[in-house]
């Protein structure tokens, strides 16, 4: 295997290297990538997993003998006894049992209480600003947080959605998406190579000829890398399938440092009980499976994997035994470089601010730790200063 | 009324901006998806004001079957009876590849965006189909009478958790989506107002698969909505949000978002539009009119400066290629549009499909091009033959000797002449690889 990787690895920074001569045609990550050839080996490589809609916090990390949060979910808590204990006051939802090894291993740890002033609970407006880490109406439209720190470090990222999220998109740096590797392979390449014509004057078409040419690249690289070993033992899931194929990625060793990756459905306003428990068990299992399959294949040294949702649900169980847009959340980092356990605390339940509780860790915060301390970018593209925590060990 | 931004006064051919088959592809491409050559003759001959009337009264198509309506009934009906999402997808690619009306389907896919519900959770084709089909009967009705249907459609009322929003127990759902999406938008509204909305909207649920009010669940107390106050119902609530500026100014900029390119409508003009549309009883038929007859719509400003969607890729290449008889499989088309980012029936959310740059990145680069290879080709577009240019010149009567498809492939895709360096390109493709070229060239994905 090792030399598998070797040849791999050999072709993909000739085949970058040949691209080169082709200079000025060839799309920006290209070259980067030719350029950190040799050192991506051994990048450290972030994977972000997006919990789409709005993660019920509370019922997924949820306080030990905690009477207010009894009360608060009548119909919907969790007892302490069903509850997979991570550390003395906090136990996660029984669907955890899934990613058993991975809590085992320590290789799990929970962030509670994560979010940012004055929360917004629109899912737009929320995502908006966890994408861009700025709180500003003004600003929160603009480059996402990776994009920007991908700006600054070079290199490319891939995301397994049908569109490039907010988060990854920079001024320079290029976001692929893709969700299934046909989608990375050109029918006819040939013919266009010779459509893509010459550089162009307007604005618009320059843009859409510069993805054009990206598209070419990727499906090169993609063809290059086509042999790559499958393995891996996955859930048939969405979420399952989805970092299956970052794992395929991975080994084919293109030298990308961010993944990314949705789970959609947590927008639970209705008899919740039933879908966010399997949410939370597809989402275990499939981490669980990733990181095993990463173990095998000698790569989970260079992994950390983030979880994040938009924002956390009401405390308090609505009418129709649901919850409803919230304000601070749960963070998940998994890997072998995660601290275990807990960090952080859980947010009061009844000093309240309109309602909600207020929360205990500022969401850049975790953001500036995994640049500083994990992709090794310089946290300032977050464009303000925030403390960073002891995550990693 | 205050007088119209005069950007808004009716386009007249001049030397400066004349009547042309620039013009005539580009008005099929943003009114429709895009036309065949006879019609765009038909229209470069009768002149702007008769194409527009044309298009706005739904009588565009020279190639729609006699049997139009009753087909697509038969399609619709058997795929709801099946259960199959897809075919449901590719009944919508039917109508607006063989429909006489692709204005009606444009503003009924616009509708669709607008009011952005999907499949996934609404997992009721007949609901969906309904709604479909109210979005086509209402789509250049007033916007009052669009909205208030809509917000009623049983599957905008499963998908927004309308019937679990009660008295005593709200769901702020549907509340929330109807201000920030259907109406104001953000920024005119508040949080208290997204929670004194539910209120209003309690009780409205589902009975037999149609909208129902339950007076026992209706919070009938006291609400203030944007500065308002009374004892509202939800259709109340409907009203007072009608009659706020900020949801003319939304509409207007939906309508721009249709009809315009990047940069090509001042702020100043967007607010004169939305000021006609105040004036006009939100009126979408007098909008759509105003836009389309306008200067600003043939202004150069406006011409080549948008990403065509999906759907407008892959139906106006069809209908401008005239595969008619054989066609290509409506169902692979909705599959390929899918992979292009436009899952017709399945947004990715309330917030519909982002539209403009987003459309295109690397991967949905290599996808379009995918699919123009399987286009031509015919096989992987369910299509029993393959695109032949000369067959297609000469059924026109021009020459098809290289030279001449690549000028008559240009005309007909791009509204003109290619340039010697474009058709230096495209003499790199014989016969139908020279089209694949065509449709794979980034200036072929602008319209």
């Amino acid at each position: 295997m090792a030399e598998g990787y070797h040849m791999l690895n050999r072709r993909t920074f000739l085949k970058s290297s040949s691209l080169l001569a082709l200079a000025p045609t060839v799309p920006v990550f290209v070259t980067r990538t030719a350029r950190a050839a040799e050192p991506a080996k051994d990048a450290r490589v972030l994977v972000v997993v997006q919990l789409d809609g709005g993660n019920d916090a509370l019922n997924t990390l949820v306080p030990l003998k905690n009477e207010t949060y009894q009360k608060l979910r009548p119909r919907l808590k969790i007892a302490d006894k069903d509850a997979v204990k991570l550390s003395d006051n906090f136990g996660l939802h029984p669907s955890f049992r899934q990613a058993d090894k991975l809590i085992k291993a320590g290789q799990l740890l929970a962030i509670p209480g994560v979010g940012y002033p004055n929360p917004n609970r629109s899912h737009f407006e929320s995502m908006a600003i966890w994408h861009t880490a700025k709180t500003d109406p003004e600003e929160y439209k603009g480059y996402g947080w990776l994009g920007r720190a991908l700006d600054t470090s070079g290199g490319d990222s891939y995301t397994i959605t049908n569109d490039v999220p907010r988060a990854l998109r920079g001024r320079r740096s290029a976001a692929i998406a893709l969700t299934r590797l046909e989608d990375l392979t050109l029918a006819d390449a040939g013919t266009v190579k010779n459509a893509t014509g010459p550089e162009a004057q307007q604005d618009l078409l320059a843009f859409v000829r510069r993805h054009a040419v990206d598209g070419t690249t990727a499906a090169e690289k993609m063809s290059a890398m086509a042999k790559a070993t499958d393995g891996g033992n996955y859930p048939g899931t969405t979420v399952g399938e989805r970092l299956k194929l970052i794992a395929r990625l991975l080994k084919a060793d293109l030298g990308t440092r961010v993944f990314y990756t949705v789970q959609g459905g947590y927008d639970t306003h209705a008899t919740q009980q039933f879908t966010h428990s399997n949410l939370l068990f597809e989402f275990a299992g499939a981490v669980n499976a990733f990181f095993a399959d990463l173990q095998t294949a000698k790569l989970a040294d260079r992994v950390t994997l983030l979880a994040f949702s938009e924002f956390g649900r009401t405390i308090k169980e609505n009418g129709s035994a649901g919850t409803d847009h919230g304000t601070a959340g749960v963070v998940f980092l998994c890997g072998p470089n995660v601290k275990s356990g807990v960090i952080g605390s859980l947010p009061s339940l009844t000093e309240l601010d309109k309602g909600e509780p207020k929360m205990t860790t500022d969401f850049r915060q975790v953001y500036a730790t995994v640049l500083t301390d994990w992709l090794g970018i310089k946290a300032d593209v977050l464009g303000g200063s925030y403390e960073t925590m002891k995550l990693f060990s | 009324m205050k007088t119209l931004d005069p950007v808004w006064g009716v386009y007249t051919p001049s030397d400066e901006a004349p009547w042309d088959l620039r013009r005539v592809t580009h008005l099929h491409r943003r009114a429709g998806f895009a036309a065949a050559w006879d019609e765009l003759q038909r229209d470069l001959k009768d002149g702007p004001e008769a194409s527009i009337d044309r298009l706005i009264a739904g009588k565009v198509s020279l190639h729609s079957p006699s049997e139009f309506d009753s087909t697509a009934n038969l399609l619709a009906d058997a795929a709801v009876a099946a259960n199959e999402p897809g075919r449901l997808k590719a009944w919508w690619f039917y109508r607006m590849l063989f429909g006489p009306d692709p204005l009606g389907e444009k503003l009924t896919l616009t509708w669709h965006n607008h009011f952005a519900t999907s499949i996934a959770k609404v997992q009721d084709l007949s609901a969906m189909r309904r709604q479909n089909d109210t979005f086509r009967k209402l789509c250049r009705a007033t916007f009052g009478e669009l909205l208030n249907s809509s917000v009623r459609e049983a599957a905008l009322l499963v998908w927004l958790d309308a019937p679990a929003n009660r008295k005593g127990h709200p769901n702020e759902n549907l509340g929330r989506e109807l201000m920030e999406l259907f109406t104001l938008g953000v920024g005119n509204y508040t949080e208290a107002d997204v929670k004194e909305a539910a209120r209003c909207l309690t009780g409205w649920t589902i009975e037999d698969g149609k909208f129902a009010e339950v007076a026992t669940r209706h919070d009938d107390g006291e609400k203030t909505v944007v500065g308002k106050t009374g004892k509202w119902t939800g259709a109340d609530l409907v009203r007072v949000l009608l009659e706020n500026p900020a949801t003319a100014k939304r509409l207007a900029w939906r309508l721009c978002d249709v009809f315009f390119g990047e940069k090509a409508v001042s702020p100043e003009a967007l607010q004169s539009l939305a000021d006609g549309l105040i004036a006009n009883n939100l009126d979408i038929g007098w909008a759509v009119g105003t836009i389309l007859r306008s200067k600003a719509f043939f202004a150069d400003a406006n011409i080549g400066t948008r990403i065509k969607g999906p759907a407008e890729f892959i139906t106006g290449s069809a209908r401008a290629l005239e595969m008619f008889d054989p066609a290509p499989s409506t169902l692979a088309l909705a599959d390929w549009c899918g992979r292009m980012g436009q899952d017709l029936f399945e947004p990715p959310n309330v917030g519909g499909w982002n539209g403009g740059r987003a459309w295109v990145g690397a991967r949905s680069m290599i996808t379009r091009a995918n699919f123009v290879a399987a286009l031509v080709d015919g096989t992987n577009a369910g299509r029993p033959k393959a695109h032949d240019p000369s067959e297609l010149a000469k059924r026109h009567g021009l020459p098809t000797d290289a030279n001449a498809l690549i000028t008559f492939h240009c005309r007909l895709l791009l509204g003109g002449d290619p340039t010697p360096a474009l058709t230096a390109r495209l003499a790199k493709g014989m016969d139908r690889k020279m089209v694949a070229l065509l449709l794979s060239a980034p200036e072929y994905q602008l319209g």
